[in-house]
């Protein structure tokens, strides 16, 4: 009794597996043809970093605070801080800009520091190269990335930002533009250890 | 045609003295059934497995040694690479820990909004869990439709926190962004959408003959063996204890949850899958609930970029999908860690494995290896 108990559970469960599965077999299909078609990405995806610059000028929007570079985990940001020779603004702005691509982790760090819009991270995914060494992004070739992302300032406008971004508590004390190190205690600065790491 | 040849042996007869002996076999590291890269040196009887020892260590990264390099914020995204799978309760784990050291008073949307991700990722990790134990059982169907249903998960994780794999989603405090317009909407009709589709794997698998027979009664883990090794997650509620750190220590909000514990019986395979099936359901619940609660305010308590924990040590435990994950930080009041040790559930569960194994063929080690969920990286970190 035991046995043809067993024999129809097995009988019936496994019909009902199949049943189960035979029901999904008029269903479309969930997956896409990649090369032909592409999932729309998400607005808050996180792909490939690029820097922002002003729609009405051209320029960028990064006044080479350091923030970024100092708060991202993976130290693969690297930049060098320029003035503007007009002595009415002195706008800084970053003379190198690059972004190792082989070791950023895509966490998004830098574009939540940073306070000018300047770096953002793009649903732009499709970055494969047959050369290492052009993973290395320099400035030029992130701002033409950036130049089609749309993005809403998130911060006051940059005109005002300019005269005293400094009062923010977040950002960083003004630093002499010669010797931006120093300024730093040496356990704090992250970005200090770039070049051991 | 048969071509005698010298070197064919002769034939054994009866009177012949066989002698057997023990021999080695190893499975791994490369290995589809090990999930990662995991060595497992099986001592072998014949067919029946005599002793197992794990090798582990391939995926080591030192990630402990990594986090006195990192301050706290930044050592954020390393936590979600000990455990991929569920990257969120990585995440919230090491949120809780630092929280404790530096007594942090985290806004009641941002806990809620933790608990909603927590759950979906524990959804996310046990269907990876339940696909790739079917798979390795044979079954390729409820492979794919586990992975059909994680995808929608995954999709409302990026369309919060814009990653699919490797959240980084929450902070310090809180949540690092709150939730867009339509997550409340879309999570909603997906854990309506969950509940038939378990049911699906569970009319594919649950009752199924052959998977009776793979899994019913094998690898038995009794009680007292799983306290002795200290195995933790849906491994040891298989054994039949009741212990779920979401109850017996609430954190975060889950004291306002209303969720049952499954448990199993006999701690066999089928047991511990039994209750990661169940548990899908609670977390479902769970979700559900705290979309209803989701109360407004901030996101995030303030905590500056220059985060100073006061000296001290704190040590702080969530239940991850695995089991409990925890993290135990001393703090010398700089802005790194003095020293992080991590408890992953994978490492510690694997201890048992050797119990577990031992006696069975060695088509089952396959079967009791999946139903442990090991995550390599977890094991080795």
């Amino acid at each position: 009794m035991r046995a043809a108990r067993q024999v129809w559970s097995g009988v019936y469960n496994l019909v009902l597996g199949l049943v189960t599965v035979f029901k999904h077999l008029g269903h479309k299909a969930i997956t896409l043809q990649y090369p032909d078609e592409r999932m729309p990405m998400f607005e808050r995806s996180r792909g490939v970093v690029v820097l922002l610059s002003d729609p009405e000028t051209g320029k960028l929007n990064c006044t080479a605070c350091m923030v970024c570079a100092r708060i991202c985990p993976v130290y693969a940001i690297d930049l060098e801080r320029s003035e503007e020779p007009d002595p009415e603004t002195k706008k800084r702005y970053p003379v190198k800009f690059e972004i190792d691509n082989t070791t950023c982790a895509f966490c998004g760090l830098c574009e939540e520091a940073c306070n000018f819009d300047a770096i953002k991270l793009t649903g732009k995914y499709e970055f494969s190269v047959y050369d290492q060494k052009t993973l290395l992004y320099d400035r030029d070739f992130l701002q033409e990335l950036g130049r089609d992302v749309p993005y809403e300032k998130k911060k006051k406008p940059l005109p005002k930002a300019k005269a005293a971004p400094k009062a923010d508590p977040t950002s960083p004390k003004p630093e002499e533009p010669a010797s931006p190190k120093p300024e730093e205690s040496p356990e704090e600065s992250p970005g200090e250890d770039k070049p051991e790491a | 045609m048969m071509v005698d040849s010298p070197d064919r042996p002769e034939p054994l007869t009866g009177d012949r003295n066989l002698e057997t002996e023990e021999f080695v076999v190893n499975m791994g590291p490369q290995h589809p059934s090990t999930h990662g890269v995991c060595r497992l040196i099986l001592t072998m009887d014949g067919e029946v497995i005599k002793k197992v020892v794990p090798d582990i260590g391939f995926l080591h990264r030192s990630i402990e040694k990594i986090a006195e390099n990192r301050t706290y914020h930044q050592f954020m995204i390393y936590t979600d690479r000990i455990d991929y799978v569920s990257s969120m309760n990585a995440n919230h784990a090491w949120c809780v820990a630092v929280e404790k050291l530096a007594g942090i008073e985290v806004p009641e949307r941002a806990e809620y909004l933790r608990v909603i991700m927590a759950e979906l990722n524990r959804i996310a990790s046990h269907l990876v869990f339940l696909a790739s134990f079917a798979i390795d059982l044979g079954a390729v169907t409820p492979f794919l439709y586990a992975f059909r249903e994680r995808e929608r998960i995954v999709d409302l994780f990026e369309m919060t926190c814009g990653q699919r794999l490797t959240y980084n989603y929450m902070r310090i405090g809180g949540v690092s962004k709150d939730v867009p317009k339509d997550f409340v909407s879309e999570t909603k009709k997906f854990c309506s959408y969950l509940y038939p589709r378990v049911d699906e794997y569970e009319a594919i698998l649950t009752e199924n003959p052959i998977f009776l027979g793979r899994t019913k009664g094998i690898g038995l883990l009794d009680l007292p063996t799983a306290i002795n090794y200290s195995v933790s997650g849906p491994p040891l509620r298989g054994s039949g204890l009741k212990w779920d750190i979401r109850k017996d220590e609430p954190y975060s909000a889950y004291e306002k949850f209303d969720f049952d514990i499954p448990t199993g019986e006999n701690g066999d395979t089928w047991d511990r899958y039994k209750v990661r099936i169940e548990e899908m359901r609670q977390s479902a619940r769970i979700v559900e609930q705290a979309l209803e609660g989701l109360p407004e305010g901030g996101i995030k308590a303030k905590v500056p970029a220059r985060f100073r924990p006061p000296q001290g040590e704190a040590f702080a435990r969530i239940e991850a999908p695995r089991g409990e994950m925890a993290y135990f930080i001393v703090s010398d009041g700089s802005t790194k860690p003095y020293r992080v040790k991590i408890r992953t559930a994978s490492f510690c569960n694997l201890q048992a494995l050797p119990v577990m194994a031992r006696g069975w063929k060695i088509a089952d080690i396959v079967a009791i290896f999946g139903s442990l969920d090991i995550i390599l990286p977890e094991v080795d970190r």
